[in-house]
């Protein structure tokens, strides 16, 4: 029924041109950026931070926050995200935590920083083309050196008697190593008298995060998840310890311990099951229900058709079946498309250098015909008005899927590669992590990173030895 | 009417307003009267660390409106040890806010704490049982219930058959597959299952492909066992090819048999059948991967072929 809805905004003939239409997103993304956000936001309020990073990072993507704000407005978007910044170190996640001057000892437990937020604060600030010379940044990563348990996993905000509180899983652990990587690098050790997180633990909680059937899970023989994944693999990279040929060459513990299955398990989450109603029934002999039998289209519904396309190449377009002309990712085995996770598995395939093991083009019409909407933003599922959330990782897929008119886009730090060069350029990290003033052309050599690959395979194997931005640390 | 300000239970209150930095806050919501009220006088109460019955009220006023305000959950756990609260009231008001709220992490991290305190699980597996009707597959519900099952001890306590049982209603619903893996493997006291367990375990996987043979679920659930035996992919040769033949291509009744069949060949070093496994399933009975399966391919002409 929700696909019929979307169909008569978008009438979908195959062969017809997938727009993106940037101007409605521009125009969806400035009414959030310059306006507030309708009251049902409330239950959402202290995700804030997360929020105003989608904002603001999707006007980058678009290419529209430079000319969109004035100076004035700029300074004072800057101003709004040091005023959450914790007297502590980190940021708070929103303002609504800050007892101003009644803040004292006794309550401090009741407003803490918030290390999703922290990263999401400062990868803002990079966009916004701030130095973070205001960050108070020897407090922050003393810190986050107290948000890590003794099993190596990351909370999300210190307590009462400096208890960590918040899950363990590695949503926490992905941005806790984004705040060391933008504060300090992948550079291992103490830097200016500040202890370092312990990396190998951390990598060895994720090692265990791993799932019998190759996805990373929450914690512990918990189900794969295409979210923990992503986390998992973008925190990985940041530490400099993925099982790749471009990571350093050191005896040091990698996480994924069976790469191929974990490309495994990622190419699986592309499927046609794009709603409730296209639950099928295989068999026809009573087994399945349309209540139970999910992905199952792709086979039952192509093995009867003749094949039509005998030509079929490695670097060429999949069969280009009806049915499979546009195809979404599920987060986990037997569940239908939502549109986070194509962010989620994109971003987790184009970090390990894998991107096009997936139909690109499929995914690309999914996003465009199916669940962009016509004000603008992406919804979660055909015919779902479009939310901050799944609008910003919709763009996101975008950018990470080459398309004309974004920026390019780095992944694990989803947000552009201009923001992350930013970054990199800025004096007092390029002191810490040892690149000198002659190392100009390493750093731009490295900045280009190659997610934008060509059609073509580009494979582990073959990667080369192009230095993704993860190796700048050994500068 | 205000809720607080006009209330005299709240009059000796000085309710503090939040400070939104500055003339270009991010994100601003629309909040409404009533949750600004409220939250201002959450600030003041928390600045004081009011520990009292009408904290309680306050922060299940606030719950309602923003599940996920991360410190109030704290803030109350606090206030409930302080007053030395009936804590099987507090799981009685959980279970619908749950309910409610079925995507919201805070809520559980909040639920158990509140059992560790009782230190006890009664009523537990019912009300997990009543969450899992609602939706089946919760991440939150399934993670709850692997650290109820962990804490309190529950591996033999029916977990199995209740994962069965599970199956029986959906056999695609790869939580409760993965709940069964948790149930067999994931008991630290118990040193490697043994060959019994093992076959008992194929056995179930078999039979459930045998029933769905494109669900991938026991597929997965089949070939980990095998990787976690360390057995070759070749075991389960005889039992592949009763769904799928690269000879056979008009008699495909799985393509994930197809999957595990090119394994086999490539571990078996016979190329030329497994890139006919493998072009069926690109051209034929997977084409949504046909990039993926082609590049299995690829990694067919390194010398040493992935597994």
């Amino acid at each position: 029924m929700a696909a019929k809805r979307a169909e008569t905004f978008f009438p979908l003939v195959a062969g017809d041109e997938s727009k993106l239409n940037h101007s409605r997103h521009i125009n969806y993304w400035r009414r959030c950026l310059k306006t507030y956000l309708p009251y049902q936001y409330t239950s959402n309020d202290s995700n804030r931070m997360s929020l105003a990073f989608f904002i603001v990072s999707a006007l980058d993507v678009l290419g529209n926050l430079e000319t969109g704000i004035t100076p004035g407005e700029r300074e004072g978007y800057i101003n709004w995200i040091y005023h959450c910044q914790h007297p502590e170190g980190g940021f708070r996640a929103f303002p609504a935590t800050d007892f101003g001057e009644l803040r004292n000892e006794n309550n401090k437990a009741w407003d803490p920083a918030n290390v999703p937020a922290t990263f999401f604060a400062l990868l803002m600030l990079a966009i916004f083309g701030d130095d973070l010379e205001r960050v108070k940044r020897r407090e922050c990563l003393e810190w986050l050196t107290r948000m890590q348990r003794p099993d190596g996993s990351f909370g999300e905000t210190i307590g009462e008697n400096g208890r960590i509180e918040g899950g363990n899983d590695i949503r926490f652990g992905y941005t806790g190593t984004g705040i060391r990587w933008i504060l300090r690098g992948s550079v291992e050790g103490p830097v200016d008298g500040v202890s370092d997180i312990n990396v190998d633990k951390l990598v060895e909680c994720i090692r265990i995060s791993e799932t019998y059937d190759g996805g990373i899970s929450e914690a512990r023989f918990h189900e794969a998840h295409a979210g923990f994944t992503f986390c998992a693999i973008s925190a990985l990279s940041f530490l400099d310890r993925l099982p790749l040929p471009t990571s350093p060459n050191n005896d040091r513990v990698r996480g994924l311990s069976n790469l191929p299955l974990t490309l495994h398990w990622l190419a699986s989450r592309q499927t046609a099951t794009l709603d409730d109603d296209d639950a099928y029934d295989t068999n026809k002999d009573g087994t399945n229900s349309s209540a139970t039998c999910h992905d199952a289209d792709s086979f039952a519904k192509l093995s009867g058709f003749p094949p039509k396309n005998s030509e079929s190449s490695y670097k060429g377009q999949p069969t280009s079946q009806f049915e499979t002309q546009w195809t979404g990712m599920n987060g986990r085995c037997n569940k239908i498309a939502d549109t986070c996770y194509a962010f989620w598995v994109t971003g987790s395939l184009a970090t390990l250098n894998h991107l096009p093991i997936i139909d690109r083009p499929a995914l690309r019409r999914y996003l465009l015909d199916k669940v962009q909407h016509l004000v603008g933003g992406f919804g979660k599922m055909p015919g779902d008005p479009p939310d901050l959330y799944h609008s910003y990782l919709g763009l996101a897929t975008m950018a990470i899927l080459d398309e004309p008119g974004l920026k390019s886009f780095d992944a694990p730090l989803c947000m552009s590669n201009d923001a992350r060069k930013h970054l990199e350029s800025l004096s007092w990290r390029r002191k810490i992590v040892g690149i000198r003033d002659g190392d100009e052309a390493e750093i731009a050599a490295s900045s280009r990173v190659e997610i934008a690959k060509p059609d073509g395979m580009q494979v582990e194997h073959e990667a080369s030895s192009d230095r993704s931005h993860l190796t700048l640390s050994g500068g | 009417m205000s809720k607080y300000s006009d209330d005299p239970a709240w009059s000796d209150i000085v309710p503090l307003p939040q400070d939104d930095g500055g003339p270009n806050p991010l994100a601003a919501i629309a909040y409404k009267d009533e949750y600004s009220e409220a939250m201002s006088y959450l600030r003041a109460v928390m600045a004081e660390n009011e520990m009292s019955e009408r904290v309680l009220g306050l922060t299940e006023h606030i719950i309602s409106m923003n599940p996920a305000h991360y410190t109030v959950w704290l803030y109350r756990a606090k206030c409930l040890f302080t007053l030395s609260s009936d804590l099987k009231a507090e799981i009685a008001w959980l279970n619908p806010t749950a309910l409610k709220h079925l995507k919201n992490y805070q809520i559980w991290h909040h639920r158990q704490t509140i059992i560790e305190k009782l230190d006890s699980a009664d009523g537990e597996v019912t009300f997990i049982s009543s969450m899992l009707e609602a939706d089946s597959k919760n991440y939150h519900v399934w993670s709850y219930r692997q650290w109820l099952v962990r804490r309190f001890d529950l591996w033999h306590e029916g977990e199995l058959e209740a994962v069965e049982g599970m199956l029986k209603e959906d056999v695609r619903n790869n939580s409760a597959w993965n709940h069964r893996w948790f149930v067999v493997f994931g008991n630290e006291k118990m040193e490697g299952v043994d060959d019994g367990v093992l076959e008992r375990e194929m056995d179930y996987a078999k039979a459930a492909i045998y029933m769905t043979p494109q669900n991938q679920s026991p597929w997965n659930y089949l070939r980990g066992l095998l990787r976690y035996a360390k057995l070759p992919a070749s075991t389960l040769k005889e039992f592949a090819l009763e769904f799928a033949s690269p000879e056979k291509p008009d008699e495909v009744h799985s393509s994930h048999a197809l999957d595990l069949l090119a394994d086999i060949y490539a571990e078996e070093e016979n190329k030329k059948e497994a890139e006919k496994a493998l072009d069926l399933l690109a051209k034929r009975f997977d084409p949504i991967r046909a990039n993926y399966w082609n590049y299995r391919k690829s990694l067919l002409e390194l010398p040493a072929a992935a597994s």
